[in-house]
């Protein structure tokens, strides 16, 4: 055993054994880069991104029936939902939802608040923006959804 | 503050009477060297006032306070389970474990249990966490000490575990994972396959980091006998975790206070005999070794059944007060709730390992070299996301 | 006027020993490019072996693949802000990197990349080398005490210890090398590099091999001796990121730091020149004596032409491969001329009087080129040495070492010689 670990250390073997493998390494195939933006990431689908609020598809009305649930779920406050009461049907309408971006952690305790499938956050998260206001989202850029970027430059 | 020396005091000083920085005058060949906030290898924003003799440290004094966010007083504004994605920023690399203290201290205040499914997919969760709270620490102490390849395949290697919660909860990093009573989200479909393929995939390549590092004499001689820390010193600072175990302590919270579902698996502890730096390697490539273990019987043995306890929506836990603590990859993770009976805590008080570890650092230091300190700081493993809070 | 330029390439003698001063003069300007086209690939070959290494890309959008990075590198420098520290010694701060780019460009007048293929060929030769080689410590100190500052004080400290320290070893070294080139008949041996490989040749063994493992040890201590000399991985802590002393050009910026960075791997390239002449043959084909005759001189010779159609052919198939995206239409085309141009250098060199007369120096080429990559190589996988244990393995190591190794050779070399 004295005689093995000596020959092991004049013989730089543990060095030589580090040396083979990062030799090995230099494979092609072992890279694991992604050259963003030509190759997006492929995003779960549980992933909370950007928030969007659905409409039902066929009459194109909004699934959100103004509980106001999700802003009292937000740790953050930043939804601002605005309703008005329908005298005919005696329901809430939205008028205006209000999500300010530049404050919100991803968290996903509204989508989880929300009673239908009205606010869902999306896959999206290219979401720069170059002015401040940019980041506050009112309920037509919602319902518009994620919108992704197609570099041109 | 001038320190008493004596027999009973264990933290006594010999050669520093005052902090570095208040020291108004100094001998002619020492020198104050600021390893300012601003630093390549202090693991985010820690300001370490040295005081060499020429190469030799000794003293230190750590500044800290640059990342304070206040998340301790943002608890007393938030509901119980407004303030669970809060939790995930302290420690920042390791968000599951930070959301499983809090779930579980906050459960244990209202006197709920988590049913025993949502128990196993936090288990699993819980040491996929640690499997990459360590592959992150050994790449940033590789590149510490200078060799800077370890990190990049330790960092792939990451990925795939950053994959798996991401399919899991839909973040990579800051998780929110768990809810108080339980999971909100049931197991994907694949999640076992998924856990499998990666327990699999992972077992060779810690094998190639230790090919890469544990034999080769540069780093044994970097790391064999720097940052001495023997086990009274542990245990009169508070030291837990991987720093403590390999001090030759063999306590971890797992076996010693059983939480969520650890009873039900088999799992060794690895201890270190020295405490130097070398010592706290290899019990964290043991520790990731143990928790391939964990998960692999983990994930054959998920048993059926709801994710979620019976809770009312609006949580008003009764009047008291808890601590309750698991083992995060650092240490001991504690919360300390103190509940006035309304929806929000009167006081959420978190106990950090990595803060309470840093105390160690001028014990360990003293005497060694500055090229040691970096590679001290970053075997004690902080973030200082948890140390600042 | 072509019978002077073919009477001058046929020529036996270096111009310096010719006493023909053009000829010197053009061999340093192709010597000067030469070197500067050797440091701007070095550090792209740098940064894409050693980002191979670590499982990712490296520069892949300046030019196609990256090509163009060393280029854009160049220009930033150019272009930075040149900051002085207000209380920076201005003569020393300008002269520091002038001194270590000369110390460092100097050496080059007797690297031999061909038996009349060196800018001279002193028969101290070796000895210059080592002596002018030295000198750059010097600049070093300057850089560190005109920044004013003492971080790079202390860098320029250590890193100035630790060369002196491993010049000691390469000593040892190298003279145990010159001792086996007086293993001939006559019993004399040569400190001029054209010498050392002309006795290589005579002796019809590559100096690492003889005495086995006599000149193998001599070898590997010049080869650890010269990673430390050049301040690289794993002895690079004077110049490391993560430490708190961050070296001696810390307060050099733009072309001044490019000066520094320069010399550098201009002596990488020079410390590697010796261990190729000493000890690998210089430009002696592999296998020189053993594989002999007409076919193996043919086969050995279209290796050169081969390396090149290689490298085109790998830049055909990248270009096959290429992103089909708009944008990168022109790297792409960019990259199909860059392998247009590599493959007609090879064919270039298939001619036969171009084949016969440019085999000395590609050979020498290649040995150096392996040198450059054991270089990256150690810097991608080994941890760094703490100053303290780089100190005592120079002392305590190496030293002993070399000294032994000295006294073996001479031994054997008198019991057997």
């Amino acid at each position: 055993m004295g005689v093995n670990r000596f020959l092991r250390k004049i013989f730089l073997v543990d060095l030589l054994q580090g040396l083979a493998l990062t030799f090995r390494y230099q494979d092609p195939r072992e890279i694991y880069t992604e050259q963003y933006p030509l190759q997006r990431p492929q995003v779960a689908e549980r992933y909370r991104g950007a928030p969007r609020l659905n409409v039902n598809a066929e009459t194109n009305e909004t699934l959100c029936i103004a509980c106001d649930l999700c802003a009292l779920a937000c740790p953050e406050r930043l939804i601002i939902v605005s309703s008005e009461r329908n005298e005919k049907t005696r329901r809430k309408e939205l008028t205006n939802f209000t999500y300010d971006l530049s404050r919100c952690m991803f968290c996903g305790l509204c989508e989880d608040a929300c009673p239908t499938d009205a606010l869902e956050l999306t896959q999206d998260f290219e979401l720069a923006n170059y002015t401040r206001e940019g980041a506050i989202w009112d309920r037509q850029t919602l319902e518009q959804g994620p919108q992704p970027t197609v570099y041109k430059r | 503050m001038p320190v008493e020396k004596s027999e009973q005091n264990p933290l006594a000083v010999e050669h520093l009477e005052q902090a570095p920085s208040e020291k108004t005058h100094l001998d002619s060949n020492e020198l104050i060297l600021n390893m300012g906030p601003q630093h390549p290898s202090t693991h985010g924003v820690l300001r370490v006032i040295l005081k060499l003799d020429g190469e030799k440290v000794l003293g230190t004094e750590c500044v800290i306070g640059y990342l304070h966010r206040g998340v301790e007083k943002i608890a007393e504004h938030r509901t119980y389970a407004m303030f669970n994605p809060y939790v995930d920023r302290m420690d920042y690399v390791a968000a599951v474990s930070n959301g499983l203290g809090y779930c579980e201290a906050v459960e244990k205040l209202m006197n709920v249990q988590a049913p025993p499914r949502a128990n196993y997919i936090r288990v699993i969760l819980t040491e996929l966490n640690r499997m990459a709270s360590h592959m992150l620490w050994l790449g940033t102490h590789a590149l510490d000490i200078g060799a800077i390849t370890p990190l990049f395949y330790t960092f792939r290697d990451r990925e795939e575990i950053l994959k798996i919660f991401e399919k899991y909860c839909g973040a990579r990093l800051t998780t929110h994972a768990f809810r108080i009573g339980g999971c909100l989200y049931e197991t994907y479909d694949g999640f076992e396959d998924d856990v499998t393929k990666f327990c699999n995939f992972v077992e060779p390549k810690l094998g190639e980091y230790e090919t890469l590092l544990t034999t080769n004499r540069i780093w044994l001689e970097r790391t064999k006998g720097v940052g001495y820390l023997s086990a009274e010193d542990c245990k009169a600072l508070g030291v837990t975790g991987p720093v403590l175990r390999a001090s030759g302590v063999k306590w971890d919270l797992r076996k010693a206070q059983p939480y969520a579902a650890y009873k039900d698996f088999e799992f060794d502890i690895p201890t270190g005999q020295n405490g130097d730096t070398y010592d706290r390697y290899l019990v964290r490539i043991a520790e990731m070794h143990q928790s391939l273990r964990i998960i692999l019987q983990a994930v054959k043995a998920i048993p059926e059944g709801p994710i979620m306890a019976k809770i009312p929506k609006v949580l008003k836990p009764p009047v008291g007060e808890i601590y309750h603590s698991i083992e995060a990859p650092k240490g001991e993770l504690g919360y300390f709730i103190v509940s006035d009976g309304s929806t929000q805590p009167y006081r959420v008080r978190v106990r950090p390992p990595s803060f309470v570890n840093l105390q160690a650092l001028d014990k360990m230091v003293r005497g060694q070299l500055v090229a040691d300190v970096v590679a001290v700081i970053g075997t004690i493993d902080i973030v200082l996301g948890e140390v600042d809070r | 006027m072509r019978d002077y330029v073919l009477g001058y390439l046929d020529s036996t003698v270096t111009p310096g020993e010719a006493g023909n001063v053009l000829w010197a003069l053009i061999y340093i300007v192709l010597i000067f490019t030469g070197v500067s086209i050797a440091v701007m690939s070095m550090n792209w070959l740098e940064r894409k072996i050693l980002a191979h290494m670590q499982v990712r890309l490296g520069p892949m959008r300046v030019g196609p693949h990256g090509l163009l990075q060393p280029i854009a590198d160049a220009i930033k420098l150019l272009i930075k802000e040149d900051i002085m520290p207000a209380e920076a010694d201005k003569a020393l701060f300008w002269m520091a990197p002038v001194v270590i780019v000369i110390t460092s460009f100097a050496v080059y007048t007797v690297i031999p990349f061909g038996p009349a293929h060196a800018v001279t060929d002193m028969n101290i030769g070796l000895l210059f080398m080592l002596g002018v080689s030295s000198l750059s410590v010097l600049g070093i100190i300057m850089a560190g005490w005109a920044s004013n500052s003492h971080y790079p004080l202390m860098g320029a400290l250590r890193s100035s210890a630790q060369m002196v320290s491993y010049e000691v070893a390469m000593g040892m070294a190298v003279v145990s090398a010159v001792l086996m080139t007086s293993m001939n008949a006559a019993g004399t041996g040569t400190l001029s590099m054209i010498g050392i490989v002309q006795a290589q040749e005579q002796q019809q063994i590559w100096f690492i091999f003889k005495f086995f493992p006599l000149g193998l040890l001599a070898f590997f201590i010049f080869a650890v001796a010269m990673v430390a000399e050049t301040n690289r991985a794993p002895f690079d802590l004077p110049e490391a990121e993560s430490e708190l002393v961050a070296g001696f050009h810390t307060e050099y910026s733009g072309f001044r730091w490019s000066l520094f960075f320069l010399a550098e791997y201009a002596a990488m390239i020079a410390v590697s020149s010796i261990a190729v002449t000493l000890w690998l043959g210089g430009w002696m084909r592999p296998f020189a004596h053993l594989l002999n005759g007409r076919t193996w001189e043919l086969t050995f010779s279209a290796v050169p032409a081969l390396t090149f159609f290689v490298l085109a052919a790998l830049a055909a198939r990248a270009t096959i491969r290429f992103p089909k995206h708009p944008l990168m239409r022109i790297q792409r085309i960019g990259l199909a001329g860059f392998g247009a141009v590599l493959g007609g250098i090879g064919l270039v060199l298939l001619v036969p009087p171009v084949r016969d007369r440019v085999q000395d120096i590609s050979w020498f080429t290649f040995k150096v080129a392996v040198f450059m990559y054991m270089y990256i190589w150690y810097r991608g996988t080994f941890p760094r040495y703490r100053f303290d244990q780089l100190m005592q393995l120079g002392w305590k190591f190496m030293i002993p070492t070399g000294i032994a190794v000295l006294i073996g050779t001479a031994l054997v070399g008198v019991l057997w010689g």
